[in-house]
């Protein structure tokens, strides 16, 4: 029987158009969405419960619109839902990191899945960070797990190729895709979701050390451009890696 | 008084270019930064750090534990030697990790992508790209630097290389290495997609886009009036309205006129380059780099540029 | 006054619609119409998210929720592909009858296999008697412990996929209306026989086709409640039922046509700019926008009101007719947005408008709603 913890994080859609109204985004509009990869992490949770037998807690951090996140985790078929409460606003990824490691710390988690980046961030600095506050190991960007009784056997993708790595539990796994698509909610699941209670958990604050200036639109892409003749290929490629960033 | 401390990228003992852009990223935090180089004998490493021009100092770090990667050992082992201070690394995925692991160690706050540094003021892009969030440090931080952005550092400096021993236990077994499979991606997986349209020809001339895509870790698409024409060019491979809607970082069409059912399938792609022989060809009002040449004479010029640049 | 404020659940309801619609139905919808083939794999994923049988009492295994969420789902549905959505609905259609007016026998056996994935057919329409109910000429017969049925039914949505059959016939044939009977008839018993599939104009993956009775044996306890001569009763309270649920499929086809029309005008470009900057092709848009949009609120008053318990007659007949004609209007709109294009079968906006005409013809045609309407009116005002 396994503890379970799943951060999930609610992000704007991404496919949203993002505006940006007196030096911040406008999100007033936004609809908003589990992010992507924590779809993943909480499909690897499930299995893994199924696998070993277990309870799943899916866990966010925000303020009370993220209770969609956590009822369309609970019709998936989670046990139990929690949130960490903080008002609306930048939160610097100290106090993040430090409060979900509390929640998962109370929670007595002896796993913890979260998808390898936010899709609003891209920055995959909560779950590596969750794992050093509680002094555990941490295994980024898993594609395939293996659930052991007290350990796990995951891919994780290395520059000579991919890395096949045990780990002995309590361990933090980040998750790629590859574990299979995940699994939709279903009508039972959406009537369990109903009837589910989201947990308020109060970790106290904590003071960070960056806040926001202003969010501005990215420098508009140039206009194309066009050449004549196969012999501005390499012109292109450069172009390719010093103006676009693409390669 | 605190530091610049910058985590060099290396792996097996070998430094890699990216560790250059980062000092100069450190450069305009403060002066005589001090480079931080992993491995298990980073003497050489070191070595070039150490030429890298503002460097303060290096310390060569060495320890058995960075054999094989295990994040938790190898953030105690570099939190142990890099005292207080602003601390930078490369932004790739294990710069990612450990600039995380470190700056929870450090009760630092960590930010990645990082693409300006403006005194105490930074910028990195959020919303894949869609906005920039410029943030304000009031204390010691952990950065991550995105490659291609900061001019790499000149040769010429000298700093003074100091040698540490560490060690530190592995809290992961490596069990096996897996090759990398050069394994055909699919095109609504794929971050970058080079597709072929009726104008290659015959489908045998596709070994000449597969070649490229391999380069760049790619997927292979085809236009309609392809998948159509040739039995071998499955319908897997259609982008378009009746095929695929993709979305990747970089779309290369080649010999595809760009018809309003394939730029249904295509046209939220980052960047688009076409190489088309015809110069009127409506996917050149599309690209963002457009070719006009025949792809005889473009793919093999292309395979070769990229084959040196990235291979 | 109406609520037209989603809940949290009904959110989440139809977003899994939606995400299925996407998924499964939008990636195989032309092929099924090309091939007239049956989607019953789709089907079958459908039934397993619990979205087929929603309408069905959770004790018998279903959604336990009401017209209002099935429509919200057949909406979804009729916005991947119109055929699938009527191909999806027979089962919910064919078990109406059941719900309300079942005895605990059939609710037990009938209901729970539908909920498990097995599939029924409403049997009502027959060659000379459509939207005249009164016109059918099937008969039951008593004999001993069993009926005696016998006729023949026509454009029967998935017949050949059932398993079982709601059958609408003559118990009283003297009696007229006052003698209709409804029976429950499984697909295996003998002496029934298909027709041909039909060749439709449209919505041919539904697989419609006749169903022939000759001397096909029911046992008594599958007469409809257990009641002999309520049959007509059941079927008129079914079209309450289910005439919400045909409106939001005309929502659901048009919307997905106004959708397909947005997104072609912005990436065509006619004279120098984009269709969409042509006036006449946005105020089109425009106004598809508008219809459906009144369409909705008209069919999800009818839902919500039937859903309360109250006779809802009217509204659902203002809002089938209103709808389905709407969406006759808006995919044909939709077919001249995209021009050429649009008459090709590449892109699925000449299927959803063939798709489109059925939905004003069946279950009672827009001049029968249009009766229905006037008779309500002229009720109120004596």
């Amino acid at each position: 029987m396994v503890e379970i913890v799943v951060l999930v994080k609610q992000v704007p859609d991404t496919n949203a158009k993002i505006e940006i109204k007196d030096g911040r985004a406008d999100l007033s509009m936004i609809k908003w969405i589990t992010s992507p990869y924590d779809e993943y992490a909480l499909e690897v949770a499930l299995q893994h419960k199924e696998a070993v037998g277990g309870s799943v807690t899916a866990l966010t951090l925000g303020p009370a619109r993220c209770d969609k996140t956590l009822k369309d985790a609970k019709a998936l078929g989670v046990d139990k839902i929690a949130r960490v409460d903080v008002s609306e606003g930048y939160i610097d990824s100290f106090s993040v990191q430090s409060m979900l490691a509390e929640a998962c710390r109370s929670m007595g988690a002896e796993v913890v899945y979260c998808g390898k980046a936010a899709a609003d961030t891209n920055a995959g600095s909560t779950g590596p960070g969750v794992a050093q506050k509680l002094g555990w190991a941490s295994i980024a960007n898993v594609t395939k797990i293996v659930f052991g009784d007290n350990s796990l056997e995951l891919m994780q993708p290395a520059p000579e190729g991919q890395a096949k790595v045990g780990v002995d539990l309590p361990a933090l796994i980040t998750c790629d895709k590859g574990m299979g698509e995940p699994r939709r909610a279903n009508v039972k699941g959406i009537m369990m979701a109903k009837r589910a209670v989201v947990d308020l958990i109060d970790v106290g604050s904590f003071e960070g050390n960056t806040s926001v200036l202003e969010h501005t639109s990215p420098p508009q892409k140039p206009p194309g451009k066009s050449y004549e003749g196969s012999e501005h290929v390499p012109e292109v490629v450069k172009l390719l890696r010093d103006e676009a960033n693409v390669i | 008084m605190s530091e610049i401390i910058i985590l060099a990228d290396v792996n097996n003992n070998e430094l890699k270019e990216s560790t250059a852009e980062v000092v100069t990223a450190a450069l305009s935090l403060g002066n005589n930064p001090i480079v931080v180089v992993p491995g298990t004998s980073p003497e050489a490493a070191a070595n070039i750090a150490a030429n890298y021009e503002g460097v303060g100092s290096v310390i060569a770090l060495q320890s058995d534990c960075f054999a094989t990667y295990d994040s938790a050992a190898w953030a105690e082992a570099i939190a142990s030697v890099s005292p207080p201070g602003h601390l930078l690394t490369s932004s790739t995925s294990r710069g990612k990790e450990l600039a995380a692991r470190l700056a929870a160690s450090r009760s630092a706050t960590v930010v990645q992508d990082v693409i300006e540094i403006d005194g105490n003021t930074i910028s990195h892009p959020i919303y894949s790209g869609k906005a920039h969030e410029k943030l304000a440090l009031s204390g010691p931080s952990v950065m991550t630097i995105r490659s291609n952005v900061f001019k790499p550092a000149g040769s010429g400096g000298s700093a003074t290389i100091t040698n540490v021993n560490s060690s530190s236990d592995l809290r992961t077994t490596l069990k096996e290495m897996v090759a990398k499979a050069s394994e055909k991606l699919d095109v609504s997986e794929a971050d970058i997609i080079i597709s072929g349209g009726r104008g290659m020809g015959t489908p045998e001339n596709f070994e000449k886009l597969y070649n490229v895509a391999n380069i760049l870790g790619a997927a292979v698409g085809a236009s309609r009036a392809a998948v159509d024409t040739w039995e071998e060019i499955p319908h897997s491979m259609q982008v378009g309205q009746t095929g695929k809607t993709v979305n990747p970082s970089l779309y290369i069409a080649v010999g595809i006129s760009g018809a309003i059912q394939h730029l249904a399938g295509m046209r939220t792609s980052k960047y688009i380059v076409a190489i088309n022989k015809d110069g009127t060809a409506p996917i050149f009002r599309h690209a963002d780099y457009g070719i006009i040449a025949t792809w005889e004479e473009a793919l093999p010029l292309l395979e070769q540029e990229l084959g040196s640049l990235l291979g | 006054m109406v609520d037209f404020v989603l809940s949290e659940e009904q959110l989440m309801l139809q977003d899994l619609a939606r995400e299925f619609a996407q998924d499964e139905i939008k990636p195989n919808a032309e092929k099924w119409d090309a091939n007239g083939e049956f989607p019953k794999e789709a089907i079958m994923k459908a039934v397993e998210l619990g979205l087929i049988t929603i309408k069905i009492p959770e004790e018998y295994g279903g959604g336990g929720m009401g017209t209002f969420e099935e429509s919200l789902i057949c909406e979804e549905f009729a916005w991947g592909d119109p055929g699938f959505a009527t191909a999806a609905g027979s089962t919910l259609l064919a078990s109406y009858p059941i719900i309300t007016g079942g005895t605990e026998e059939q609710k037990m056996k009938y209901l729970s296999k539908a909920s498990e994935g097995q599939l029924a057919s409403y049997c009502v329409t027959e060659p000379s008697a459509g939207s005249d109910v009164q016109g059918i000429q099937t008969t039951a017969v008593l004999d001993g412990d069993h009926y005696v049925i016998n006729g023949e039914k026509m454009w029967i949505t998935g017949a050949g996929y059932a398993n079982w059959f709601f059958v609408l016939a003559y118990t009283n044939k003297s009696a007229g209306y006052k003698g209709m009977s409804g029976f429950i008839v499984d697909a295996d018993s003998p002496g029934i026989t298909f027709g041909k599939k039909e060749n439709n104009m449209g919505q041919r993956c539904s697989d419609t086709r006749s169903v022939i009775f000759n001397d096909v044996r029911v046992p008594v306890e599958n007469l409809i409640g257990g009641i002999e001569n309520n049959g007509w009763i059941n079927a008129m309270k079914a079209f309450d039922l289910s005439r919400p649920i045909i409106s939001s499929h005309a929502v659901g086809n048009a919307r997905g046509a106004m959708e397909e029309s947005l997104k072609y005008a912005s990436e065509r470009s006619t004279f120098g700019k984009p269709l969409i900057k042509h006036q006449a092709i946005s105020f089109m848009i425009a106004e598809m926008a508008t219809k459906i949009d009144a369409a909705r609120l008209l069919t999800w008053r009818a839902a919500k009101k039937v859903d309360s318990g109250e006779r809802n007659t009217l509204e659902a007949s203002h809002a089938k007719r209103f709808a389905a004609d709407m969406a006759m209007e808006v995919t044909t709109d939709a077919v001249q947005v995209f021009g050429g294009y649009g008459y090709s079968e590449e892109y699925p906006v000449a299927r959803r408008m063939r798709g489109a005409k059925v939905v004003q013809i069946f279950e009672g045609t827009s001049q029968i709603q249009n009766m229905i309407i006037s008779r309500e009116l002229l009720n109120s005002f004596k």
